[in-house]
């Protein structure tokens, strides 16, 4: 195998890119929190292009078949999240495309209830641990049919008027002095450049921080799920009927067998589709908890990742089926086109979130998303939500620049519960919104007037609380204008 | 989505690039192509890296759910494909994994065997006879193509996209691509491009065709999607009882834009499944905007049509859209100005070359195919003229629109692979240039690899 040589470099020259087109908003990647900024900006009335590396919307809610929506309700069943969560799920229901707790069972303590929703496997997503009482609840969580959501995704961007180049990955983007103008992406068209008013690093990962000259913050820490990756596949023609019986008649075997197959590498864990006419098909989340992870962006590892994901998947299919009744005819319907990941660069912005921010309920002047805390054990018992504030969004220093998705600015214990799917599709509302207005006053993101993008959020059906505190926020002041070498002039 | 051509540019300054590894070969795109190509020039001792865009290998094999290897015996029954591509198939066969006629069968004109396999699947059968096509499982393939470039030492990077050749002059040097790592490069001897639309050849300074008659099955794009919990016995049922009711149903579906026609899956297991693989007519299949917009018209037919059979079509009462692929489903784009340039008239001729690296079996074309039962390529087609230390290996072989219409599917792929890896190989070496390869050892560890090939005795052209 060839060596590594990490010294040696080769000299690209200068070049003359295309530009594709000139916008007031461009959001790079169309996952979550994409989808939340391109429909935000583009209803917002700012003249928007999302770029996608895939052939479609939704990031990990489709391609990486994470097609879970958790956490719209506390653990007492009051819902928080609504605005574009709430519509996307709306336009799903109406096409059979989601599965969701009822409305009457939210909250319950009812053991029948609690039951029934733990049978499906999706125990994790549809009921949490109340501590006050010491009892399991209903929480409200959704689970979405990917490929409707794909079409359903679709429909909304054109529909909000944004321009859309899926399958080109944006890579770089373009400086001048400390603000971002435009972006560098590759396609089958050739490398092309997008300009735009406002970029907003939709990625995931913060791919855009590196050029953009912005901090961030790039930590692993292999305990927790952001460290980890997964990869998703789907396992059908299961007869979950007889499989259900032999579990409940001999729950040691099955025990004995499950340990056997973990021994072998494979993974014991699934969850039962609870999607329409998928009675027979079984979702596999396999964690890769990886020690051997060092760094979320480092391309080998990603490939040692997958390439051991996939031998892990056939382990298991093959043991399944051997051992397992109900399995004997199973095949692997399909695996995630998109590696599951689930954390990677965090920005440093305008205000970290850390988790004294839950401990004092701390609701902030310029807050764009109340989200439910029914992750952290005790501590949710106790606090029941969390407000996130816009600062978050915004790079320290960078300008022309705005986050969306789980590269928010966070703690990595806050990122670990609150980069998930309903959360990443706030911050995209919250900063598409933003992008939009700034634009419309001609000025930068983090001169955005909190009390207009919050009357804006309202608007849109965001759920927002009463600020009642009278503790403003400092205004938020132009970074000085630095020497630095990530600052390469272009023109 | 609303056009809008542009001619402004901006200017991106000089930069300079990680170079990630230097190799003997490398490898860019990990479909049918470039995989043969990556683990024949491992296998032949080149150190050999291979970029990959997705996730997974295998390109149109596995991303594009276009899970069919088809015509690998001509209408004699006579097996003319076999090498990595026979590989592939006994590697998926060990898991069950892929369905084909039986051996003996290969070649019959038995009207009831020819119709029962038929009904199979329509790839079973060509001009009136049963022949060799194998349907397999996408998901198996992706793994037994990492099984075999570990086993071969290929260093294999997935969801990396090289985009670009470095060059020098009229030599290609390496090549540049993304990834999560950012912007980095590698350097090789020579740079295989398996991209399918042969992605590299602009900036090498290839030349090369792009016209597509767009009447002609490369000039469409496919979205393909699976549909499963499908009551397969009550669908042929009603089929069989009901022609003329079905035939109606299917006509008015069509009416409202959707997809018609389905396939069985015929793999093991899979009785519930069937396939859909459309066609969408597109100006261009490397313009970003068209596989924009056929994304989105892909969707929305594919549920219109999953709607309809599911409310109209007995036995799709309970089915549910099962995938729809992740890769779109290019057939062709690119074709280099190669050394040697395939046409109809060497089909015509019945050419054979001195340096022919493969034969296929010609069974597509009709009556042509009737005359002319097999195609020789030779090696000139995968060397692009004009450019030295590179070689295409995948659908952009030199090729004019005849040729790469009924030979540019997924086992003449692989072959075009196994021939540019095995003599990139060979030729790193021997110190030589692609173009001076020495053919006799090439033809040899071809041979060697199980790719059937002419007696050379027999050849009458010369290079």
């Amino acid at each position: 195998m060839p060596r590594k040589s990490s010294v040696r470099t080769v000299t690209e020259p200068a070049r003359k890119i295309k530009v594709w087109r000139e916008a007031d908003v461009v959001v790079v990647g169309g996952g979550p929190g994409g989808i939340g900024s391109a429909i935000a900006a583009a209803r917002s009335g700012a003249k928007t292009v999302l770029i996608e590396r895939y052939g479609h919307l939704g990031g990990m809610a489709t391609g990486g078949l994470v097609n879970i929506i958790p956490n719209l309700s506390d653990i007492s069943g009051k819902q928080y999240i609504y605005g574009l969560t709430m519509e996307l799920l709306n336009r799903l229901d109406a096409r059979g495309g989601t599965s969701y707790t009822k409305k009457k069972d939210r909250g319950t303590t009812d053991r029948k209830a609690v039951d029934y929703y733990l049978d499906a496997g999706l125990g994790w997503f549809y009921v949490r641990q109340d501590h006050n009482i010491g009892k399991q609840r209903v929480i409200y969580s959704a689970v979405v049919d990917p490929e409707i959501l794909k079409d359903e995704l679709n429909d909304m961007v054109l529909e909000a008027g944004a321009d859309l180049l899926l399958h080109s990955w944006g890579t770089q983007v373009i400086m001048e002095n400390i603000t971002v103008k435009g972006v560098f992406f590759e396609s089958k068209s050739g490398r092309q450049a997008v300009l735009g008013k406002v970029i907003i690093d939709a990625t995931g990962d913060g791919d855009m921080f590196v050029a953009a000259g912005a901090e961030f913050d790039n930590e692993l820490d292999n305990k927790r799920r952001t460290a980890w990756l997964a990869l998703v596949w789907w396992m059908t023609n299961v007869n979950i009927r007889k499989f259900d019986e032999f579990k409940a008649s001999q729950p040691e075997k099955y025990q004995e067998l499950m340990q056997e197959l973990a021994k072998l590498g494979g993974y014991p864990h699934f969850f039962k589709s609870v999607l329409k006419n998928q009675h027979n098909t079984i979702w596999y989340h396999c964690m890769q908890a990886q020690a051997e992870r060092t760094d979320a962006m480092d391309a080998e590892q990603l490939t040692a990742i997958d390439v051991k994901a996939r031998k892990r998947a056939l382990i298991t299919y093959d043991f399944m089926k051997k051992h397992v009744p109900g399995f004997e005819r199973c095949f692997i319907m399909l695996t995630a086109p998109q590696l599951g990941t689930q954390g990677g660069r965090r920005i440093i912005g305008e205000y970290t979130v850390t988790e004294k921010d839950l401990e004092t309920d701390e609701i902030f002047e310029d807050t764009i998303a109340v989200l439910a805390n029914n992750d952290y054990h005790e501590i949710s018992a106790k606090h029941p939500t969390l407000c996130i504030p816009y600062r978050c969004l915004v790079p320290k220093r960078v300008d022309g620049l705005l986050v969306a998705g789980r590269a928010f600015s966070s703690a990595d214990t806050i990122n670990e519960s609150f980069n998930i799917i309903p959360h990443c599709i706030a911050y995209g509302q919250a900063a598409g919104t933003a992008a939009a207005i700034a634009v419309k006053e001609g000025i930068q993101p983090r001169k955005v007037d909190y009390k207009a993008l919050r009357a804006n959020l309202v608007k849109q059906g965001v759920n927002l609380p009463e600020i009642t505190k009278s503790k403003a926020a400092v205004p938020l002041k132009t970074p000085r204008r630095t020497k630095t070498d990530y600052y390469q002039k272009y023109g | 989505m609303a056009k809008g051509p542009s001619i402004k540019t901006i200017r991106e300054p000089a930069q300079d690039i990680r170079v990630f590894r230097e190799a003997d070969v490398v490898v860019v795109g990990g479909g049918p192509g470039g995989h043969a190509a990556a683990v024949a020039a491992a296998r032949n001792g080149a150190k050999t890296i291979l970029v990959e865009r997705y996730g997974c290998l295998g390109g149109m094999a596995t991303g594009g759910v276009v899970t069919i290897i088809p015509n690998l015996t001509g209408r004699d029954g006579v097996q003319e494909i076999a090498g990595q591509t026979q590989e592939w198939i006994d590697r998926m066969d060990k898991r069950e994994a892929t369905a084909y006629a039986p051996r003996e069968l290969w070649g019959s004109t038995d009207k009831a065997l020819v119709k029962e396999w038929f009904d199979r699947s329509f790839f079973n059968v060509r001009l009136d006879r049963v022949v060799y096509s194998a349907l397999f499982d996408a998901e198996i393939l992706k793994c037994a193509l990492n099984d075999m470039v570990e086993e071969a030492g290929v260093k294999t990077l997935l969801h990396s996209w090289g985009t670009k050749a470095i060059v020098d002059g009229n030599e290609v040097q390496g090549i540049i691509f993304e990834s999560k790592s950012g912007r980095q490069a590698i350097l090789a001897k020579i740079i295989i491009d398996g991209t399918g639309d042969g992605d590299l050849l602009p900036s090498a300074g290839a030349t090369f065709d792009t016209d597509i008659d767009p009447t002609i099955r490369i000039a469409n794009l496919s979205l393909c999607y699976w549909i499963g919990g499908v009551d397969l016995k009550k669908a042929l049922e009603f089929r069989g009882t009901n022609p003329q009711k079905f035939g109606e149903i299917m006509r008015n579906l069509m009416q409202k834009g959707g997809h018609p026609m389905y396939m069985r899956s015929c793999l093991k297991n899979q009785e519930s499944v069937v396939w859909i693989h459309p066609r969408y007519v597109v100006t261009s299949q490397i313009d970003v905007e068209e596989l924009t917009r056929v994304e989105f018209e892909g969707r929305k037919k594919m549920l219109l049509t999953h709607d309809y059979f599911k409310k109209n079509l007995p036995g799709f009462e309970k089915s549910f859209i099962a995938l729809s692929s992740p890769q779109l489903g290019t057939r062709s784009s690119r074709r280099v100005h190669s050394d040697y340039r395939l046409t109809e008239a060497d089909a015509t001729a019945d050419r054979v070359f001195k340096d022919t690296i493969a034969i296929f079996p010609d069974v597509d074309r009709g009556e042509e195919s009737m005359k002319h039962p097999s195609l020789h390529v030779p090696y000139r087609c995968l060397i692009p003229r004009g450019v030295e230390n590179m070689l295409v290996a995948c659908r952009a072989f030199g090729s004019d629109q005849v040729i790469q219409n009924f030979f540019n599917l997924i086992p003449h792929c692989i072959a075009f692979g196994e021939a540019a890896g095995t003599a990139a190989a060979l030729c790193v070496k021997e110190g030589k240039k692609v173009r001076d390869v020495n053919m006799d050892a090439l033809h040899d560890k071809l041979a060697k690899a199980g790719v059937p090939l002419p007696k050379l005795s027999k050849v009458k052209a010369g290079v």
